[in-house]
């Protein structure tokens, strides 16, 4: 394919068409290559774990069976995540659509010192937020309870999906509200029939955001719960034992891991080309 | 053109005039749309900071938490003690030049990738979402104990396959900071991808056309065309990322084991962290909690105040 003959200008633009391959080709082996290790570490047998080669010399589930044993209750974990991190996605979704709202489409006065100060929560480092807020549920009883991981996890999303969906509602034309709103809508119907479908992509890119940020959270939920019932997969993750109860589990953080990352990848991917599709099939472009 | 931008406010204010009629009702309503942001916020983080403030200004240790000692008031003392300390002021260099670096890695990745997403065709654009998501979804822990793997000393893939056994990448202070930064960018790319790339997606194709109708080439259509309308979500994933970069914790904690060899690549979030609850020296902890806090404030507004010169807004 390389040693392509020189025709005249068709070279350079032949050449320049490669670029991004190789750019894809050199990232994709970057990101890709860790994954693929881990998903590859998941499938050996435990005794050869530590083996180099590119595929499992024998096949085995026998990570994977030592997951869901037992001792790791990973279902349940796997289950409160899921609660956890789709409650604070719709939660943040629903503030933030409100507050992006008025901070874009009203105006009033100290806008941009409201949106400065909502951002700038973002710079308080987690981990002197821990001891405050751990007296604080103490107090109200909410230890061990989803409301005590699903609260900070909003708290935590809610500044930048504020930001982005002010953002993307910005860059919508004012006309296109403002026509609806001639045509009999109210300001609330204009809003919910008009922006929020032209922002799709922005709220769900908004989405997909909150909900890795939620999937993903492990300070708050190993503080706030010591309840084994209770506890998220990623938590599950970092308390896992090893089969034998001793050793380094490395295959079994591996397939847990699999099977926390795959489901999301591929939800975000089939959702992904919907949005794409239902873009070009509107009529905004 | 400007269509998509509100970037002329002039232009903006006076579309915006036919629809003051319907906020006439409630000169309040727009507060009342902050109300719930409000709800959230106020609590979750008012609370923290007053009490982060409070402690660095007192000296509260494990004596004063089991009640063998009173707790007093000791002013600046935290503060004083924290500028009169090498290792904060060393440990505070190193973060902000790996936190630079981080963010301009991030930023080239993610950008180039995102432009590579509009222009790949169906199969590569498949995989290269695939690969970032698959980065992007795993939790922390999970990639840094797989990178920590690929690269391990005796047993790992990388130092097999370029015949360096026994080369240990975490002695070394820059091989270490270099494999957790490919770390960190790795996890923290996809966010700036997927980002510019939904902005990317907004922009209506004939503006890109009547570019290249005017002799634009794809850079320059990029430089001029792109860039400009994307300026807004530029702004965030670039603080975004400075936020996150500057207050790193879980890949240097557990790739480096808290710190690295006599805490050789110790960041503030791990430093403040291991003073407040490894040391228990809570008061001093909050006192490095706060600085950081100020620190990222001031680059924030800096940097906001940059772009206002380039006349844009946040």
């Amino acid at each position: 394919m390389t040693a392509i003959p020189a025709t005249g200008p068709s070279l350079s633009k032949r050449a320049r068409g490669l670029l991004p391959y190789l750019g894809i080709a050199a990232c994709a082996l970057w990101c890709l290559a860790p994954f693929y290790w881990m998903v590859i570490s998941a499938f050996r047998r435990p005794q050869d774990q530590f083996d180099n080669t590119v595929v499992p010399v024998r096949w085995s589930l026998e990570n994977f069976t030592a997951v869901f044993s037992g001792g790791n209750a990973f279902g349940r974990a796997l289950l409160n995540s899921l609660v956890v991190a789709g409650t604070t996605t719709l939660l943040t979704l629903l503030v933030g659509v409100v507050t992006a709202y008025a901070l874009a489409r009203l105006s009033f006065p100290f806008k941009n010192a409201v949106l400065g100060i909502i951002i700038a929560t973002t710079m308080f480092p987690g981990v002197s937020q821990l001891v405050p807020l751990l007296k604080l549920f103490t107090g109200i009883g909410w230890i061990n309870t989803y409301q005590a991981m699903v609260v900070p996890s909003l708290g935590f999303a809610l500044p930048l999906s504020v930001w982005l969906l002010t953002t993307f509602f910005r860059q919508l034309p004012f006309e296109l509200e403002q026509a609806a709103m001639v045509d009999g809508c109210t300001r609330g119907q204009a809003f919910r029939r008009i922006i929020v479908p032209l922002a799709a992509p922005g709220v769900f890119t908004t989405a997909i955001i909150t909900f890795i940020a939620a999937w993903n959270e492990y300070l708050i939920a190993l503080s706030m719960v010591n309840e084994k019932d209770m506890q998220t997969a990623t938590v599950a993750i970092s308390k896992f034992t090893g089969i034998s109860g001793f050793d380094q589990p490395f295959g079994t953080q591996m397939a847990a891991g699999v099977i926390v990352t795959v489901p999301l990848v591929i939800v975000v991917l089939i959702f992904q080309r919907r949005i794409v599709a239902g873009l070009t099939a509107g009529g905004v472009k | 053109m400007t269509a998509m931008t509100t970037a002329d406010p002039g232009a903006a204010r006076v579309r915006r005039r036919p629809s003051r009629a319907g906020a006439r009702r409630g000169r309040g309503t727009p507060w009342l749309y902050l109300l719930p942001a409000a709800a959230v916020l106020v609590p979750l983080f008012g609370y923290p900071i007053y009490m982060l403030g409070l402690l660095s200004f007192f000296d509260y240790r494990q004596a004063q938490v089991s009640g063998g000692e009173p707790t007093r008031f000791i002013g600046f003392g935290n503060y004083a003690a924290l500028v009169a300390d090498e290792r904060f002021w060393a440990v505070l260099a190193q973060t902000v030049v790996f936190a630079a670096a981080l963010v301009v890695a991030t930023l080239a990745v993610g950008a180039f990738l995102a432009v590579v997403l509009t222009r790949a065709g169906r199969v590569p654009r498949l995989l290269l979402s695939l690969a970032a998501m698959a980065a992007w979804a795993a939790p922390a822990m999970t990639g840094s104990t797989v990178w920590m793997f690929l690269f391990d000393t005796d047993l790992g893939l990388v130092n097999q396959v370029l015949g360096i056994e026994g080369f240990n990448w975490f002695y070394g202070k820059w091989t270490a900071f270099a494999l957790v930064g490919a770390t960190v960018v790795w996890h923290s790319f996809p966010f700036v991808m997927v980002t510019l790339y939904a902005g990317m997606q907004a922009i209506p194709a004939s503006v890109l056309e009547a570019a290249a109708l005017d002799g634009a080439s794809a850079y320059q259509s990029f430089r001029r065309v792109v860039v400009p309308i994307l300026r807004p979500l530029i702004t965030i994933v670039v603080i975004q990322s400075i936020i996150w970069d500057f207050k790193i914790f879980t890949q240097i904690y557990v790739m480096t084991n808290g710190g690295g060899i006599a805490g050789q690549n110790s960041v503030l979030n791990v430093y403040a962290y291991q003073t407040a609850f490894g040391s228990s020296e809570y008061g001093l902890g909050s006192a490095i909690g706060v600085v950081m806090t100020l620190i990222l404030l001031a680059v924030t507004l800096f940097y906001i105040r940059a772009l206002r010169r380039t006349g844009e807004e946040l």
